[in-house]
């Protein structure tokens, strides 16, 4: 049974910030509470997000864009311009839980989760994003590759809030996919998420994002394996030696959903496929041009 | 194309039917779309306590000690129950029958005494004020336990000295079944095909858990309204708790689904026990994590096949090995194999057939009753051994089972003729036409087809001497009542009832009101399991209908002065067809009979047909009824590189004799496509050390509705059934082909096997690496 717990409902950011200290943030409450109820988390008292002004909005301008911490995965899919704004976000939102959840679980509740599984963040950083961190007393902006430091560990402090989430919009040559290699379609936790972003001038790679979920304590970027494709022209052997580094990199667990190898097999599979897809679509880009 | 060789048994052909048949809106349909469908869940009593099972958290162990002192201290505690404070009664983990028959020696232990043989099994039961007060208790009980060594597979449990959990020797149940000479019939073959199948533990997963309420009247009678598919276990309960038979009461609710979990005793027990002790209403609703642990699962099987063939594809000869983990306690252990060895040759002519099956304890969650009943795990291997054969000879695989197919007429490996239509061969051409042509493979993405098709049985053991009762009235105003005991599960049970009573009776659904699932008022209907409610229960209903009709009719002749054999009931109207002078409403019909002592209701019970039980050497003889036979065929894309598969296509065609309500036949087709999709691809319950460890519904995987394709539904009718109206049952039937058929339409995809389900993506890329080596 769920346990007895405090719950704020502040009217607006400023006073949220003020409930903070000692209180834990409920969005849309799909880790939470689920937590909670399992006794894995042992909040006491929760200070509920729903009041803020504006914090679901969305604005894509001047080649950024930007999503309030309070959006939810069900808001991407609905945003005309995400397609162009977030290709791996909006794969992503497509196959992220079941249409309930959707419509209820925000980004940066599973930015904050901070699981490997959590489906928003290899396209997220994919796409460089960064976070805006708020508390009663500053306002910051992290990478949000720089955001994890282990397990569910992460540089926010408990008297943080994630009050947005931005990003610099791809430019035309440049693709960005995400997928998600799970045991059945709908609701299931990510056995190995892999998101790319390629981008091409001519027959070069002028610059690339590998980013690996499910496959290591947090998920992360597999640098080495950028490395390996950035400059060159991606034929079927640079992709495929990204694709082996990226396997390398990877340091998976066996659970119920998968064993280690599995995964790590899989990392390659998605990596190498991935990158051929966003190349060849960026070949027949400038075909068509 | 239908089958017209031979002949069949065929129920009142020729006749207009003016409700059954149809599509009608069932009669539980508004209450459910507008949520004002009571579930046991839904009710409650002013006063009552709220109840917690506390139960082992390990599979093997002796019970050290178990002191509930603290939890009986805390406010608002009204009772905890342990063993030490019942009386050294047993649960019973039988079949209810009729009868009051039991199995000897197969009971268990109400709560734990000393050994703990499963994981989950009850420690201590807890009522108090509040559900947070009741949890709050769990955690304040404290008990030791000393793991035993257990055993946690089959193989392992037939070893000498393996620790013995069933006495004597772990072994509950044996088949043999023995026709003709199989060494002749490997001897004739030009090839012999051997294969292993395993199937794995998986979970009913029904929608509503495990809930109930109970209280004690005036008159002493502890009465439990609850979510069950079966009131009868109202004997058992009275026998554990030292009452009188007609002291115990059970009423049901619409059930939020069944598939066999709901067949067994579940919380009833628990509930009697604390009304009884506290003399106080007690609800107990198991949460989903309690239903994981709480109930019996269905049986891992491994079934091997050894099969001779000719060159032109002709089964000379077939030997089956079957061995099932019947868990830590008994239950319907013995029956499932029976299901399974019966159907172990599957809808095939065979005229050589050894089949050996074997049922064995371990310290795993006892398993029993679910859907399909062994007979699905029958199919998943005889089909994909069918698949197997044809690919070995190189034949087709449709064609290879038409050269073997049963016809209508033949035998079963029982020796049992079939009287009704076999029209296996008809189902699958139609699905397979359905299907339509296959679509092309796209680079990695690899497409497979896939067909099962299957005999079945429905109504149950033709030795347990299955009854039905029901009785159907007639108001003064010429409304309808139809009483009668039947669970309704979720499936229509109770509105087919409905529609046999208003077809008969000349009226339309609208005018029948249903009373069912009560063991005190409405007549005893049997269980809502085996296939066996609509032909069970039906043909009570048919048999009390047509008897009140005829006197209707011989008393409206009367009235309008004609023959008996002139007059029709329709539209609420009795009449003669050709004469538009003669008629008159049933209304007035009905209450002039009234006025005239006319008889206005009927009570009829029906038997299924009694055998004699099979020789225990040759298995030979009458097991069931009548069998189901039907197709499930599917497309799907394999993805080779990580082995997801997508089914793309689903059609299951089944001759089901006649549908009383061909919508709600539909549901069953469409939930069986469903249920068998999660068997074969993503459902599994992991046990480790007997341990459940994938108790949630985050790591135990049934299908979305994203990962269901179109399901086409066909249907059948031979009219040849034994249920009323020429109807033979669908309710069990449409699950059992279903994950065979995908199983196979994969292996057609990817070129090799994959012998155990699930078929997960891990397995599917190691089965083509294995095959590339
Ligand atoms: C059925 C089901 C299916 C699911 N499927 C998926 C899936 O496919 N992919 C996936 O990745 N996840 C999935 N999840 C997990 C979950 O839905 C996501 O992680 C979701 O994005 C969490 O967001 P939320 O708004 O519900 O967060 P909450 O549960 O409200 O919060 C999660 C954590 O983040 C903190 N938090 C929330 N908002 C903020 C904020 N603005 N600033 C700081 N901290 C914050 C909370 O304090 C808490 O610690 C699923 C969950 C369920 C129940």
């Amino acid at each position: 049974m769920l346990r007895d717990f405090e719950l704020d409902m502040p009217a607006d950011l400023q006073e949220t910030l003020a409930c903070l200290p000692g209180g834990t943030p409920l969005a849309g409450g799909t880790n939470l509470l689920v937590d909670l109820r399992a006794r894995r988390e042992s909040a006491e008292r929760l200070v509920w997000l729903g009041n803020i002004d504006a914090f679901r909005d969305i604005k894509i301008e001047d080649g950024q864009a930007a999503i309030g911490g309070g959006t939810t995965v069900g808001d991407i899919l609905r945003h005309p311009g995400m397609e162009r704004a977030a290709p791996a976000l909006v794969d992503c939102a497509r196959v992220f839980g079941g249409q309930m959840v959707r419509n209820q679980a925000t980004l940066a509740g599973n930015v904050c989760s901070g699981s490997p599984a959590a489906d928003s963040v290899p396209p997220l950083l994919s796409l460089d994003a960064e976070l805006c961190l708020a508390s009663a007393t500053q306002v910051r902006t992290i990478a949000l590759d720089d955001f994890y430091t282990g397990f569910k560990k992460n540089r926010r402090s408990p008297d943080e809030l994630v009050t947005g989430i931005s990003w610099p919009v791809p430019g035309p040559n440049t693709a960005n996919r995400f997928y998600k290699l799970a045991r059945r379609k709908g609701d299931a936790i990510t056995v190995v998420g892999v998101a790319v972003t390629v981008t091409r001038d001519g027959n070069t790679c002028t610059d690339a994002r590998i980013a690996l979920g499910a496959v290591a304590p947090t998920v992360f970027r597999a640098k080495e394996a950028e490395a390996l494709i950035i400059g060159e022209t991606l034929t079927e052997e640079r992709v495929d030696e990204a694709a082996q580094k990226a396997k390398e990199l990877s340091d998976p667990i066996d659970d119920l959903r998968a064993s280690a190898d599995y995964r790590r097999d899989m990392v390659q599979v998605l990596t190498r496929r991935l990158l051929n897809q966003a190349w060849q679509s960026l070949g027949e880009k400038e075909a068509g041009r | 194309m239908t089958d017209q060789e031979t002949s069949y048994r065929q129920a009142e052909a020729n006749v207009v039917l003016r409700q059954v048949g149809k599509p009608l809106e069932r009669t539980d349909a508004v209450g459910k779309a507008t949520g004002r469908t009571r579930y046991a869940g839904d009710y409650t009593m002013p006063g009552m306590l709220h109840a917690k099972v506390l139960r082992s958290d390990i599979a093997s162990g002796r019970l050290k000690r178990l002191d509930v002192s603290k939890a009986r201290a805390l406010p608002g505690v009204a009772c905890v129950l342990t063993a030490e404070d019942l009386p050294d009664r047993l649960a019973a983990t039988d079949m209810p029958g009729q009868t009051g028959q039991k199995r000897a020696a197969t009971d268990r232990q109400i709560l734990v005494r000393e050994i703990i043989r499963h994981h989950g099994e009850p420690l201590a039961l807890i009522a108090a004020e509040t559900p947070a007060l009741a949890d709050k208790a769990l955690d304040l009980i404290e008990y030791e336990i000393e793991p035993l060594p257990g055993v946690y597979d089959t193989a392992s449990a037939l070893e000498p000295d393996a620790p013995i959990v069933t006495e004597p020797d772990n072994v509950v149940g044996k088949y043999k079944i023995r026709k003709g000479d199989t060494e002749k019939g490997f001897a004739a073959a030009d090839r012999i095909i051997e294969n292993t199948f395993y199937t794995q533990f998986i979970e009913h997963a029904f929608l509503e858990p495990e809930v109930g309420l109970a209280w004690v009247d005036e008159n002493g009678v502890v009465n439990i309204r609850m979510s069950t598919q079966v009131i009868e276990h109202f004997r058992f309960i009275a026998d554990a708790l030292g009452v009188p038979h007609n002291k115990v009461r059970i009423l049901g609710a619409m059930v939020g689904g069944g598939f066999g979990g709901k067949e067994d005793i579940t919380v009833e027990l628990y509930l009697a026990l604390l009304a009884q002790t506290t003399r106080r209403p007690v609800r107990l609703a198991y949460t989903r994590e309690d239903s994981f642990v709480g109930h019996g699962k269905r049986h891992p099987f491994s079934v091997s096949h050894k099969t001779g063939v000719t060159e032109d594809g002709k089964i000379t000869a077939l030997e089956v090995t079957i061995s099932a983990d019947s868990g830590a306690y008994v239950f319907l252990s013995p029956y499932v194999l029976l299901y399974c060895a019966v159907a172990a040759p599957g809808p095939y002519r065979i005229d050589n057939v050894k089949i050996d099956a074997a049922a064995v304890a371990t310290n795993n969650m006892y398993t029993s009753a679910f859907r399909g009943f062994g007979a699905a795990q029958a199919c998943v291997a005889y089909e994909a051994q069918m698949d197997e054969i044809a690919k070995a000879l190189d034949l087709d695989r449709f064609e290879f089972r038409r050269r073997n197919f049963m016809r209508t007429g033949d035998k079963t490996a029982t020796g049992q003729t079939v009287e009704s239509a076999i029209w296996a061969d008809e189902c699958m051409t139609k699905a397979l036409d359905a299907l339509g042509d296959k679509p092309a493979d796209t680079g990695t993405v690899k497409i497979g087809r896939g067909v099962a098709t299957y005999q079945q049985s429905y109504g149950r053991i033709t030795w347990f001497h299955d009854t039905s009762e029901a009785w159907v009235g007639i108001e003064v105003d010429g409304t309808v009542i139809v009483r009668s005991g039947v669970t309704d599960i979720g499936a229509g049970q109770a509105s087919a009832l409905g529609q046999i009573a208003a077809e008969l009776l000349g009226v339309g659904l609208d005018d029948v009101v249903i009373y069912n699932s009560d063991s005190a008022v409405t007549p005893l209907a049997g269980t809502t399991t085996a296939t066996r409610a609509l032909y069970m229960t039906g043909r009570a209903v048919h048999t009390a209908s047509t008897n009140l009709r005829e006197r209707l009719v011989a008393f409206a002749a009367q009235e309008l002065d004609a023959r008996p054999d002139e007059i029709d009931l329709a539209n609420g109207q009795a009449f003669v067809p050709d004469d538009p002078s003669k008629s008159m409403s049933l209304k007035d019909l009905a209450s002039r009979g009234a006025s005239e002592g006319l008889e206005r209701s009927e009570l009829a019970m029906f038997r299924a047909p009694f055998t004699d039980p099979i020789d225990q050497e040759t298995g030979q003889g009458p097991v069931f009824p009548d069998f189901t036979y039907g197709c499930h065929a599917v497309d799907v894309a394999v993805d080779t590189e990580t082995g997801e598969v997508t089914v793309l296509k689903s059609v299951g065609a089944h001759d089901i004799g006649q549908a009383i309500n061909p919508q709600a036949v539909e549901g069953q087709i469409e939930g069986g496509a469903l249920m068998g999709q999660g068997y074969a691809l993503s459902e599994e319950l992991i046990y480790e050390e007997g341990k459940l460890v994938s108790p949630s519904f985050s790591e135990y995987l049934i299908p979305t509705s994203m990962d269901m394709p179109d399901i086409q539904c066909i249907i059948l009718e031979s009219r040849s059934g034994l249920g009323p109206f020429g109807a033979k049952g669908i309710g069990e039937p449409s699950l059992t082909p279903v994950a065979p058929a995908i199983a196979n339409a994969v292996a057609d995809a990817i070129g090799t096997r994959v012998f155990d389900l699930p078929i997960t993506p891990e397995k599917v890329v190691q089965a083509i690496r294995e095959a590339q080596r």
